[in-house]
Order: structure tokens, then C-alpha cells, then sequence
């Protein structure tokens, strides 16, 4: 009995397959959809009905290889964000811009980086974008911001590996505000670079008790990805400094595993 | 993650250390602690907080570690207080009256303790990686729900694993069940001839689109703890009590969470479980109204580099694998094998063929065991990313509403850049993977 369910699924399945093989790609949403979603926007907020917007989403998808609709899309959602439209409506659009934003939609982004209402809903967008221009912007925008919402953008920097950012985090490693100084050492360590691991080095032995095992663990992930470019001299110098005695056993563990991990790469 | 610190097993080195003095003082510790009438002494118990502590956290998860007599209760958390409260009497019913411990809503004063050796996390699955990585950073191992929110978070958390040699299990029992763990014996060991395609059902739902309006938050839950990486919204009373699976920031569906299940035996039984398939299609519906986002129907066909096909559809449980000389499977959760003949059903698997880490006494005895003896467990972090992975490659082709390529090697999708953005999200500060 059940048997046949099986079988009854599997000859649905074989010709959605057939179907779904022969289906050309997400047709976009009628133009008229679009136009009302960009409407409703201007009023939607928290809790309001999303049915109207859902355009939005299938216009993102449908633009996949049509790059004019993309840039036309892109721009009118970028423009939303420069308008009198609630949190909730920013969000929605910085959603859509992590799919199919450019640097062309980065200033109005950017310009979103220090409020600390919508800098994560930026950030969502921009550490998405593969566009340098994207990185820029938040590197820019260390200088200009403190507190959540400058570690907010530390760890997008980490994310992203920017090592144009490398000499801005080595000195936050030093700052007063906890949390930014962990931030700081973690996105060195995801960087990975012989600046990062020569910086994370020097500071490991003098980072204040509550940064310690942040720095111990840049450390860790820095040698890591030392080892993968090939940069066995300094990956070695990493993982010797974190065997130290002053170090939690399970660093030091982790530490020796990355010594013979650098032994046995040829 | 943040504000680490601690040495591993400092609670156990400590209690041997200063078990002779304690002997010598009979009115200060109980002799059962000291391993008296068949317990287990403390210093030789596994000292396992608890974070996260819904119906499935305390039902399953907190439940099964109190039958484990090698396992201590130190700590209880959670972002709702009623919910600790609920959890601190279930501990007494079976530990006594006077049994106390550490209870917050703040995980990390959890992370914290140098005495914790181990962490259920029995969270939302946004907080999975965040606090498995946390717990990992800081010298514990853990036992961690699934499934992964990302693909990106996922291959964080598996290096992390990795590099620390930390002990971690995806939390789920289908391994130690004798029936998909024969499934996939049987398929290993070529009874069904060479595998050609799975079919795997996973249950529909909801069937409603919930309530997107704001409520008051509730007396006594740290909402913004709650929300944590995700994107900040305001509460919405219908994500509570399991509920937040339907919505996208917090979870992927019942594909990613039904996907954890039978997913995981598909890859098991294909031997696949640490790459996946190279090609994903399908489409799904999705409520376009309402709090409730993740897709209620799905029907998904992946295609893996050796011709596998693999089939998934929602409406139920199930598995199917078919090969050119046989079939094995069955009809719904934990339902009975059926074969295509009885000789595969009788089929004795012999000493010199594959046999399959399993653990019969279930993922929880299987983790403590691996805690003591530093093996992985049966569903370590690595294979629970790559099972979660086809999940949230399924969710992103039917968002996208196209075919999808995937280099299991690199772990990204060929030739389209969208794809490949969504594979992560950024964290809400001050939280980071």
C-alpha cells in the first residue's frame, strides 16, 4: 500500500522533473505588480501585510540575466532608501539589495552604516555585495562609528577579509572598549594575512584578561589561513606562541594539532 | 565569541584532587557523589549546562541526559525565565528537592564557567552556530540541535570543530535507530545492486500563515536576547513555542528541520555524508501573507557527480532507495523496513563488510561516551553541515526559482552570483560567528 504511495510519488516527481527541466527561468512579476509593491513600501511597517511586497522578491529573482532590469530594479530600491519610509520598509529593501545590489546602490547603503536602528540591515546588504566598492564603505565607516555599531561593521570587515582594513583593526586591538578589541582580533585572525598574524602575535602576550581568548583564537584561525597560502614560516611562529604555558589547554592542544598540521603539508 | 576564558575539566581535576579530603569529611559531601550504591563519583561526572530549554529542550534533551548517571546538571538557560523554572523542577523530580545550580537567562555567564565540560544547546536554530561556537572558543564540547541556519555558518562551525579537536554531535536519534540504520547497511553493502535514486518525503506545514502584528513582549523573556544575530523585529507572539521555524531569519522550514532526519540517512546510506549532490531544481509554495515565510510544500530533485538522483518531496516521512537489483525503505517516521524481496530484509551483514557507526542508547549516551574517549560522535559537526547544506541549497533554488550547480569542493554555487550570496547572513551586532 505505502509501496505505492511511493510509486505514485515518484511518477509525479519524474514529471515535475520533466516539467521543471524543460521550465524556463523564474518569470518575473507583472510590471504593475512592482509598481504597487514600490507603493506599499511607503506605508508598510512592522505587522503590516507583506502580499503586496512579494513582487519585490520575485522581481529580484526573475533579473537574474537581464542586467538592464536589474539596474533599474536596483536603483529604485536604493531610492527607497533615501526616502521618509519606516525601519521596517528599509529592511525589506536592504534584503533585495543583498541579492542584486552593485556599487551603484553603495552610498545609499552607506549612508544607512551609523544608525543604530538600520547599520545591521546595511551591513546586511553590503557584506553580501562582491563589489569592492561595498567594502569600502563600511571600512570607511570604522572612523565615523563607535559602540555595537562600529563592532557591527568590525566583524563584517572580518567576514569580507578585507586587508585594506588590516591596519585600522591592529589598532583597535588596543581599544578600551572590550568588545570592539575582541571584534578586532577576530576579523584579524579571519583576514589571515602576514600583517594580521605579525600584529595578533605581538599582541597575544600583552591582551588584557576578557580579550584573551578572542586573541587566542584569531591566532588560531590567523595560522590556519597562513598555512593555506603556503606561509608555513609564520604559521609556525603562530601556533609556537600559543603552546606557551599561559595559554587555556584546549588553546595549546589546538596549537600543537596546527604544528604537525604544518609538518605534514609538503 | 565574546569575553572567553577557561580551562577545560578544572571542576573534575578539582573534585579528584580534593576527593581524599572530602572522604575525610563524610558530613560534607554525600556518598553517592563519591560513587556509593552504583552512582557515578562526581569526579567522574560530565558537568553539562543546558542553553535553550523549549518543549524539546526540556522534553527530549534535558530528559535524556538526567537518565545518564555520568552526567551533571550545573547549568540551566534560557532567554525566558518561566521556561528555566520549568526546567529546574523537572531536575528535581528526578535529582531531589534540594538539587541546585547555576539558572540564567544570559548564556554567556554560562560559557563563561571553567567547571562546564559540556553544552546541550536546544536553541532556535539561529543561535545553533553562534553558541556552539562560543561554547567550542571556550574549551567545551557540544551537543548541539540541528539544523545550521547557513551554509557559510555551517563550514565556520565544522573548521571550528576541526581545529579544536572539540567533541560535537548534531542532536538527533536517527542514527542509533536500528531501522534506518540497517536502511543504510543494506544500501552500503550493495543489496539493492548500485543505488540510483532516493526518494525522500519530509512533512508539509503550516498550514497557516500566522500573525505578523507586534505584541508585548512577554514578562520575563529578554526578547532582544532572543532575536540575537538575527535582524532586529519587534515580537511577534506566534514564533514562540517552536512556531519560529516557519520564518526565514530563525530557521529554513521543515526542509531544514525534517531534512536534519532523513536527509542525514540518504547521505549515510550513499556515502556521501561529507561532500553532496552537484545540482539542485524545484519548486515550492510559501505563504505570501502572514508572519510565516519558510515553504509549506516543497518538490526538490538533486543530482549527485556519481548519477544519483535524489528525489524530495513534502506530505509525510519516508525514504525509498532504489538500486538496479532492489529496493529498500519505509512508509513513515521509524515505520518497519520493507525491501523489494525478503532476502534483502534477511540479508546478514558479515564481519568483513561495512559496518556503520551506530549507538543504540541514543545521541546524548553516544556524545558522553565520545566526550570520555575524545572520538567523534555519530553525527559530527562536519556531516551535520554537509546534511544541512542540501536543506538550505533546496530553500535557496526555490527562492531563485532556477536550477542551481554547486562544487561540493568549494562549497559554492557555479556561475551565479546570487546563489552564492545567500549562503550567509550577516550577524546583528554585537553577536559574530
Amino acid at each position: 500500500m505505502f509501496t505505492n504511495r511511493f510509486a505514485v510519488i515518484a511518477g509525479i516527481v519524474a514529471l515535475l522533473a520533466v516539467g521543471m527541466a524543460v521550465a524556463p527561468a523564474a518569470e518575473g512579476p507583472d510590471p504593475a505588480a512592482v509598481d504597487q509593491a514600490f507603493e506599499a513600501l511607503k506605508t508598510y511597517d512592522w505587522g503590516s501585510d507583506r502580499a503586496p511586497l512579494e513582487a519585490l522578491e520575485k522581481a529580484v529573482a526573475a533579473c537574474h540575466k537581464d542586467e538592464a532590469a536589474r539596474r533599474q530594479l536596483e536603483k529604485r530600491l536604493a531610492a527607497v532608501l533615501g526616502s521618509d519610509v519606516s525601519n521596517a520598509a528599509k529592511d525589506v529593501v536592504c534584503r533585495q539589495l543583498s541579492l542584486i545590489g552593485s556599487a551603484a546602490s553603495v552610498p545609499a547603503l552607506a549612508a544607512l552604516l551609523p544608525d543604530k536602528e538600520l547599520s545591521h540591515m546595511a551591513r546586511y546588504a553590503l557584506e553580501r555585495m562582491p563589489c569592492p566598492e561595498a567594502v569600502a564603505a563600511m571600512r570607511q565607516a570604522l572612523e565615523k562609528t563607535d559602540g555595537l555599531v562600529k563592532v557591527g561593521i568590525i566583524g563584517s570587515l572580518g567576514v569580507r577579509r578585507d586587508v585594506e582594513s588590516v591596519p585600522a583593526l591592529v589598532k583597535l586591538l588596543s581599544d578600551a572598549d572590550v568588545e570592539t578589541a575582541c571584534a578586532a582580533a577576530a576579523a584579524l585572525g579571519s583576514i589571515g594575512n602576514a600583517q594580521a598574524a605579525q600584529a595578533l602575535r605581538g599582541f597575544l602576550a600583552k591582551a588584557p584578561e576578557p580579550v584573551r581568548m578572542a586573541a587566542a583564537d584569531a591566532c588560531l584561525t590567523c595560522a590556519e589561513r597562513l598555512l593555506a597560502a603556503g606561509n608555513k614560516a609564520q604559521a609556525s611562529a603562530l601556533y609556537m606562541a600559543l603552546t606557551k604555558p599561559g595559554q587555556p589547554k584546549h588553546v595549546r592542544l589546538a596549537a600543537m594539532r596546527g604544528l604537525l598540521a604544518v609538518k605534514g603539508q609538503k | 565569541m565574546r569575553r572567553e576564558q577557561g580551562n577545560r575539566c578544572s571542576r573534575r581535576r578539582f573534585v579528584r584532587s580534593t576527593g581524599a579530603l572530602l572522604a575525610a569529611a563524610p558530613y560534607a559531601i554525600t556518598s553517592s557523589a563519591l560513587g556509593a550504591g552504583g552512582a557515578v563519583p562526581a569526579s567522574e561526572r560530565i558537568a553539562v549546562a543546558f542553553i535553550g530549554l523549549g518543549g524539546h529542550g526540556i522534553g527530549r534533551n534535558l530528559q535524556m541526559f538526567l537518565y545518564q548517571n555520568d552526567a551533571e546538571p550545573v547549568a540551566l538557560c534560557d532567554v525566558d525565565r518561566r521556561r528555566v523554572d520549568r526546567a529546574l523542577k523537572v531536575v528535581r523530580r528526578r535529582r531531589g528537592e534540594r538539587f541546585r545550580c547555576q539558572i540564567t537567562r544570559d548564556w554567556r555567564e554560562v560559557i563563561a564557567r571553567r567547571d562546564v565540560d559540556a553544552v546541550m544547546i536546544s536553541t532556535p536554530d539561529h543561535w545553533h552556530v553562534p553558541l556552539s561556537l562560543a561554547a567550542i572558543r571556550s574549551g567545551k564540547d557540544v551537543i548541539c540541535e540541528k539544523p545550521t541556519l547557513t551554509i557559510a555558518e555551517g563550514r565556520v562551525l565544522a573548521d571550528a570543530v576541526r581545529r579544536y579537536g572539540a567533541v560535537f554531535q548534531t542532536s538527533t536519534e536517527d542514527r542509533s535507530v536500528d531501522i534506518y540504520h540497517r536502511m543504510a547497511e543494506l544500501v552500503r553493502n550493495g543489496r539493492i545492486g548500485k543505488l540510483r535514486r532516493i526518494f525522500v518525503q519530509l512533512p508539509a506545514g503550516p498550514d497557516q500563515p500566522g500573525d505578523p502584528r507586534p505584541k508585548p513582549v512577554p514578562e520575563g523573556l529578554d526578547w532582544d536576547m532572543w532575536l540575537g544575530p538575527a535582524p532586529w523585529k519587534p515580537y511577534r507572539e506566534g514564533l514562540h513555542q517552536f512556531h519560529w521555524r516557519w520564518n526565514r531569519d530563525y530557521s529554513g522550514g521543515q526542509l531544514t528541520d525534517w531534512g536534519a532526519h532523513q536527509l542525514d540517512t540518504a547521505q549515510w546510506a550513499n556515502d556521501t555524508e561529507r561532500t553532496g549532490p552537484i545540482e539542485v531544481e524545484g519548486v515550492g509554495k510559501r505563504h505570501e501573507t502572514g508572519l510565516y515565510d519558510t515553504f509549506y510544500e516543497y518538490h526538490l530533485v538533486y543530482r549527485y557527480a556519481d548519477g544519483v538522483v535524489m528525489h524530495v518531496d513534502s506530505g509525510g516521512t519516508g525514504l525509498r532507495f532504489e538500486g538496479t537489483d532492489g529496493w529498500v525503505g519505509n512508509d513513515s517516521w521509524r515505520a518497519p523496513l520493507k525491501a523489494s524481496s525478503p532476502e534483502i530484509l534477511r540479508s546478514v551483514i558479515g564481519p568483513e563488510e561495512i559496518h556503520l557507526y551506530t549507538c543504540p542508547e541514543g545521541e546524548h549516551r553516544n556524545f558522553l561516551d565520545c566526550v570520555k574517549s575524545r572520538r567523534d560522535p555519530y553525527f559530527p559537526a562536519e556531516v551535520g553541515h554537509r546534511c544541512s547544506t542540501i536543506s538550505h541549497m533546496g530553500n535557496i533554488a526555490m527562492e531563485l526559482g532556477r536550477k542551481l550547480r554547486w562544487d561540493p569542493q568549494t562549497e559554492t554555487f557555479l556561475d551565479d552570483d546570487t546563489a552564492n550570496r545567500m549562503r550567509g547572513r550577516a550577524s546583528r551586532e554585537p553577536w559574530r560567528i
